[in-house]
């Protein structure tokens, strides 16, 4: 057992906190990004490109580094920890790691280079309004074989950063009942393919979540990513990485907000002592710190089983993503009660985090959704 | 130097073995004893031989003592081994986990050499004598007192809750030495027979059938040479060794079985033609605890690895304390509400499930967010030494 970074771990954390701190500079600029339509600037974009972190999980045959994907909770946690904005997320872990499981050797030439370069933004889109689960057997939006092309109808539901992105995963069903786990395909898709609708949804969060309405979308055969029909354990795969990515930037959020919290409460004057002095506050900082502790290990461990490739990594992400989320909701909600009246006030760092953690308690299944998944896995 | 959460070749074949002996050798009572903390009795020290026998104790003690040398991961997958069949600690669980440390770090050599090669054959147990009826969260208060009478100490006071005192040997005692002294600077500790004259012990019997004392000290003369490390010091020894005896004794994987079990129960059991395992409120109840019990498992695991590589722990074994504590009363309040009403009974009653396992861990619960430092003094703790808050 061992629960230490390596020494590339070491650095990759502090270039990004570094860089991270300067190029997310205060709560004004995170509320511009918020109201911005991109959510991002060119600038955030390309400095992270510079640094690698676009290419962190693909192989360096693909413009990659190479890394773990305990490496990229590394940086994830970074990520959180500075709340950061825009589609990284979505085009690395959801896009790049979609191909990178289930794409062709050429479709991962293709497209895993220029993600790798920053030349490329991508998203996955999944869920759908009737049922907003990650379950890809419940994937209803239909795509139809006619000649050279499938043709995709329906609509997809909270898909992260589809308006900024220039091409989609998008998982469809080609055969099969509802329902079954067989007949779902993956295929990339253009974004501005003919019949493509994007409209950005107003979230909690101020992320880019939006409604993709697909109306008799031509896509060609050759883009079909994997097999026809067999789209279920590629999806299953990626939900996997996503959660634990998700679980380390919500690790790092809570971080964030426990030490602003614990700083505040040092400083913070009344009834002539410093707030943190009584027991009252003492005992929610204790409660941030053992939820924010029980997030970092079961956030790694999760990491370091899929990086092992053992079959208990589907249960442990999914116990992961379970405690994570609440712990973090929980961390966000005693942040407050400790600022008190001023973290209310829109200007300050704690909405920033705590409508964070609300989304992200969301993304990639709620905690209902991950017991269910625990339940299974324990056999029920 | 990375993450890695398994365990080396040599440490998975120790836990193997260690599995395949308690597979054929652990029955239901002795671990009940254990666990219940019923006493160590014939078949508890037999057992605890038997274990010794086996080659299996001792692996993280020192050569010269008897022991291997090794790591302390091995004593800790030993006990997590126990702990996922239904036994908490080893037989000898005071002297092994908590008090035999403290006679390594502070005992002179003849102290050394008269208790831990016992301590490592498992055939010595200890009793804790520090809590007092005005010394409970307080301890510092303690009001025993030991005077110096050349050859001995003399020793009046009253102990309570020292629950292994009716079948330990020793009685591993801390007792004023200097009344002027502030006192954290005044108490010392003691290794005194549990049987000499002018000591004793009155039951008390706890909700959920476990039996903790009372002890008085009337004119107890102790040996000098019984004395633990130097006079004075017993304060900071019990407070140097809270951390690690923490690591010890709150043990995540003993509650594995009860997971087990209720797995099992709402699989075989049926609710409208239905096994309850299909009910999504079950269901969701269940893979909760499992949550819990994983994500502790792992807090425990962090703060023993922070103890085998040396690193300074300031509140990472409180942690894990004060959160295995917590999520005992909540996993038993989950369990019950699936076992619905069938949840009241008790062992031996008509109609009870689970042998009334749950029953019986509803009482006990209350017991954990208050022995040992009660989840408010473990806040404070974790709130000042942990995150460096000004103390009030």
């Amino acid at each position: 057992m061992d629960f230490t970074y390596t020494d590339d771990q070491k650095m990759l954390k502090e270039a990004a906190r570094r860089f991270l701190a300067g190029a997310c500079p205060n709560v004004e600029w995170y509320l511009e990004m918020e109201k911005e339509e991109k959510g991002y600037t060119p600038a955030l974009w390309n400095g992270m490109a510079e640094l690698g972190w676009m290419g962190i999980l693909f192989p360096e045959e693909y413009g990659g580094i190479g890394g773990s994907v305990l490496d990229m909770v590394t940086l994830m946690e970074e990520m959180g920890y500075a709340a950061l904005p825009g589609p990284y997320f979505s085009t690395v872990i959801l896009g790049g790691c979609t191909i990178l499981t289930a794409g062709s050797d050429a479709q991962k030439q293709e497209f895993l280079p220029k993600i790798a370069e920053g030349s490329l933004r991508m998203t996955l889109a999944l869920t759908e309004p009737a049922t907003t689960q990650y379950n890809p057997s419940l994937i209803t939006v239909k795509a139809k074989a006619e000649g050279d092309s499938y043709v995709i109808d329906g609509t997809k539901l909270f898909v992260p950063d589809a308006n900024v992105s220039d091409w989609m995963v998008v998982a469809a069903r080609t055969a099969g009942k509802d329902a079954d786990r067989d007949g779902i395909s993956l295929f990339l898709v253009d974004t501005k393919s003919p019949g493509i609708g994007i409209s950005l949804l107003k979230t909690v969060a101020g992320d880019k979540q939006c409604e993709v309405v697909f109306k008799k979308v031509k896509v060609p055969k050759a883009n079909l990513l994997g097999e026809p029909g067999k789209g279920f354990a590629a999806i299953e795969k990626t939900l996997e990485i996503a959660a634990v990515a998700k679980c380390a930037e919500m690790l790092g959020g809570s971080n964030k907000v426990m030490e602003l919290a614990v700083a505040y409460a040092k400083e913070r004057v009344q009834f002539g002592k410093a707030i943190g002095t009584f027991q009252a506050v003492q005992h929610l900082c204790a409660n941030m710190k053992m939820a924010t502790e029980q997030s970092i290990y079961i956030t790694y461990k999760a990491a370091w089983m899929i990086d092992q490739g053992m079959p208990e990594a589907r249960k442990f992400a999914a116990v992961a993503k379970t405690w994570v989320s609440e712990a973090y909701k929980k961390v966000a909600l005693i942040g407050h009660q400790i600022f008190g009246g001023t973290g209310y006030i829109v200007e300050h760092a704690m909405p920033i985090y705590s409508r964070r953690a609300k989304a992200g308690e969301y993304a990639f299944g709620s905690p209902n959704y991950q017991r269910e998944i625990v339940a299974r896995e324990l056999g029920l | 130097m990375a993450w890695d959460f398994g365990y080396t070749k040599e440490e998975d074949a120790y836990k193997q073995k260690v599995a395949a002996f308690l597979d054929k050798e652990l029955t239901e009572e002795i671990a009940r004893q254990n666990w219940e903390d019923l006493g160590l009795d014939a078949e508890g020290r037999a057992f605890g031989k038997k274990l010794y026998e086996a080659g299996l104790l001792g692996w993280s003690w020192p050569v010269e003592y008897g022991g291997k040398g090794l790591s302390p991961i091995y004593d800790f997958i030993l006990i997590d081994e126990l702990g996922k069949r239904w036994s908490a600690h080893v037989p000898n669980d005071v002297a092994y986990t908590m008090v035999g440390h403290t006679i390594l770090r502070r005992g002179n050599d003849a102290m050394k050499k008269e208790f831990i090669p016992r301590i490592v054959r498992g055939e010595i147990e200890f009793g804790l004598g520090y809590t007092e009826p005005e010394a409970g969260s307080d301890l510092a208060n303690m009001k025993m007192t030991a005077i110096d009478q050349g050859d001995t100490y003399l020793i009046n006071g009253q102990k309570t809750f020292n629950t292994e005192s009716h079948y330990s040997d020793y009685h591993w005692l801390a007792a004023k030495t200097d009344l002027k002294a502030s006192p954290y600077k005044g108490i010392s500790l003691f290794i005194v027979d549990q049987r000499a004259p002018g000591i004793t012990i009155r039951p008390m019997i706890t909700m959920s059938g476990e039996r903790t004392n009372e002890v008085f000290y009337d004119d107890v003369k102790v040996p000098k040479n019984r004395l633990v490390g130097e006079v004075n010091k017993g304060f900071y020894y019990m407070m140097e060794a809270l951390m690690s005896e923490r690591n010890y004794v709150f043990t995540p994987s003993r509650y594995y079985p009860y997971l087990n079990m209720i797995i099992d129960y709402a699989k075989k059991t049926t609710y409208q033609g239905k096994p309850l395992s299909e009910d999504p409120m079950v269901r969701q109840k269940i893979a909760q605890i499992a949550v819990e019990i994983e994500t502790t498992q792992l807090l425990s695991d962090h703060a023993r690895w922070m103890e085998w590589n040396h690193q300074t722990m300031t509140c990472e074994p409180e942690i894990t304390k004060v959160v295995i504590s917590e999520m005992e009363q909540r996993m038993v309040d989950n369990a019950m509400q699936i076992l619905d009403q069938y949840c009241q009974l008790e062992e031996g009653s008509k109609h009870v499930p689970l042998k009334g396992r749950i029953e019986w861990e509803f009482l006990h619960s209350f017991m954990t967010t208050i022995g040992a430092g009660t989840s408010e003094v473990g806040r404070t703790v974790i709130a000042t030494r942990g995150l460096g808050l000004p103390r009030g």
